[in-house]
């Protein structure tokens, strides 16, 4: 079912959000292939954020378009169970319990209630669930975070820093959701500055810098130029050779 | 929308915000009514249309007031705690979402001004029989009190969501609503009359059965109120959709 069509996931084209004179990002273009997991790289202010944003549709582009499954995001009727997005860690009301916090999701997208305790389960939250989120620890809302991410069955996971507040289990824990993820045929788009950990999980790396592409390639092609994606990294983003 | 509608009522009822706001304003319009019928001269308390004033006066304008406030917190509460992200992932249609917190505020304004003004009434039965003051407000009083104070929350419920989604910010709402309804309309009122009669709060207070320096009916109060509630959801529509949510 997953991934039947070859069909970019997320098309980017010429996508550019400037805020006054200030371009936070310039002229992008990338695309997605069903059940990859990309890496999207960039130092802090590159305008990695601004970019999930206007791919999700919480903010318009001043010119270009960024699509998921060939449309607006906008335009999609229940998006939440085609394309699921953790892109801070802190989104919940601190009053709400998480497993209420995940009922809310479920029913504005119309998703069968059980999905609320299978995805408490998933990440690790089942005794917490009852909790108000205001007693998490950063880990835990991570998590709860990714559950309702993933509570909709998508095809498409966007996460912003999901690694962020994780210990190194929960790293692991998070790396073999992905990873499942994507061998069933998902697409993951994930933004992170831990490069150790992007290495080991991604196959492809968008890097931008300033708001523009300086990088879209297989991991195994910075591999074959002998560099590891540090110095690639690094290279791309303070201007030097690569 | 149902969906959309479901997750709003959802949310209001899994945090304690609305109801901790409802115990609030009744403790507040049980004390008030006891302040008025204790503290204030017999002369003042003894006629039915000065009884009836001070039920409408503390019944329906604190359950309005607190009705605009649960009706701001339901945009900017969102915004606040940054919920507003996923509730746009999930529905990315805005005004939907707009409109669905709409209704909801609506249904809760209602319940606001029905239990603040009933409220009202009770304590002030009660408070006045314990002076031994003979209650004169009607039947028919009651019932507008009731019935109209009601609509008057929901309305302003509507009028304080529209708010909301145009400041956004939480603070400066809430300080704007509590400033115009507690001082700006009354100096509004003493100032120049002639406005003050289609302000928002005055209409409200005509809605509940108040006569005094109010437009003539009931009726003409709630549907000049009815279109401030439309103007700011109208408005708020207009800015949320054109708006980015970072």
């Amino acid at each position: 079912m997953r991934g039947a069509s070859d069909a970019p996931v997320v098309a980017v084209r010429g996508l550019t959000k400037r805020y006054g004179e200030v371009a936070a990002v310039d002229d992008l273009t990338f695309s997605l292939r069903p059940g990859t997991i990309t890496g999207f790289l960039g130092p802090n202010g590159a305008g990695k954020t601004t970019t999930l944003r206007l791919l999700l549709g919480l903010a318009e582009p001043t010119a270009g378009q960024a699509l998921v499954f060939g449309r607006r995001y906008g335009e999609i009727e229940r998006p939440g169970r085609m394309v699921g997005a953790a892109l801070e860690s802190d989104d919940f009301h601190p009053g709400r319990s998480g497993r209420d916090h995940l009922r809310v999701l479920a029913t504005a997208s119309d998703i069968e209630p059980g999905r609320v305790e299978t995805m408490l389960e998933v990440v690790g939250l089942s005794a917490a669930g009852g909790r108000h989120v205001r007693t998490y620890s950063l880990g835990m809302r991570q998590r709860l975070g990714l559950a309702g991410a993933l509570i909709g069955d998508p095809e498409l996971l966007v996460l912003d820093e999901p690694a962020n507040g994780l210990d190194p289990a929960g790293v692991r824990w998070l790396r073999s959701v992905l990873q499942s993820f994507a061998e069933g045929g998902g697409t993951v788009l994930v933004s992170s500055h831990v490069l150790a950990e992007v290495a080991q999980t991604v196959e492809r790396v968008v890097i931008i810098d300033q708001g523009r592409l300086v990088a879209n390639a297989p991991l195994q092609e910075i591999a074959d130029h002998g560099q590891s994606l540090e110095d690639a990294y690094l290279a791309l983003t303070t201007g030097a050779d690569w | 929308m149902r969906a959309a509608l479901r997750a709003e009522v959802l949310k209001q009822r899994t945090t304690r915000t609305t109801l901790g706001m409802l115990a609030a304003v009744v403790g507040i319009v049980i004390a008030a009514i006891a302040v008025h019928a204790f503290g204030l001269s017999l002369h003042r308390i003894g006629s039915g249309s000065n009884q009836l004033g001070i039920f409408i006066d503390v019944g329906e304008n604190l359950g309005s007031l607190f009705a605009a406030l649960v009706g701001a917190m339901a945009f900017t509460g969102e915004l606040r705690h940054g919920t507003i992200r996923p509730t746009l992932l999930g529905t990315p249609q805005r005004g939907r979402v707009l409109l669905a917190k709409g209704a909801t505020v609506l249904g809760i304004g209602l319940g606001f001004g029905a239990l603040t003004t009933g409220a009202a009434a009770v304590a002030g039965n009660i408070f006045l029989g314990i002076r031994h003051v003979t209650v004169h407000v009607t039947a028919g009083d009651y019932v507008l009190l009731v019935a109209g104070g009601a609509a008057a929350a929901a309305l302003w419920a509507v009028i304080g969501l529209g708010a909301g989604a145009i400041v956004r910010n939480q603070v400066p709402t809430i300080v704007g609503l509590l400033v115009w309804v507690l001082f700006a309309e009354n100096i509004l009122t003493s100032s120049i009359p002639g406005v003050a009669k289609f302000a928002p709060g005055t209409l409200a207070r005509a809605l509940a059965g108040a006569t005094s320096g109010t437009v003539a009916t009931p009726a003409v109060g709630a549907l000049v109120l009815a279109m401030y509630a439309v103007l700011a959801i109208g408005v708020g529509w207009i800015v949320t959709t054109r708006r980015d949510f970072a």
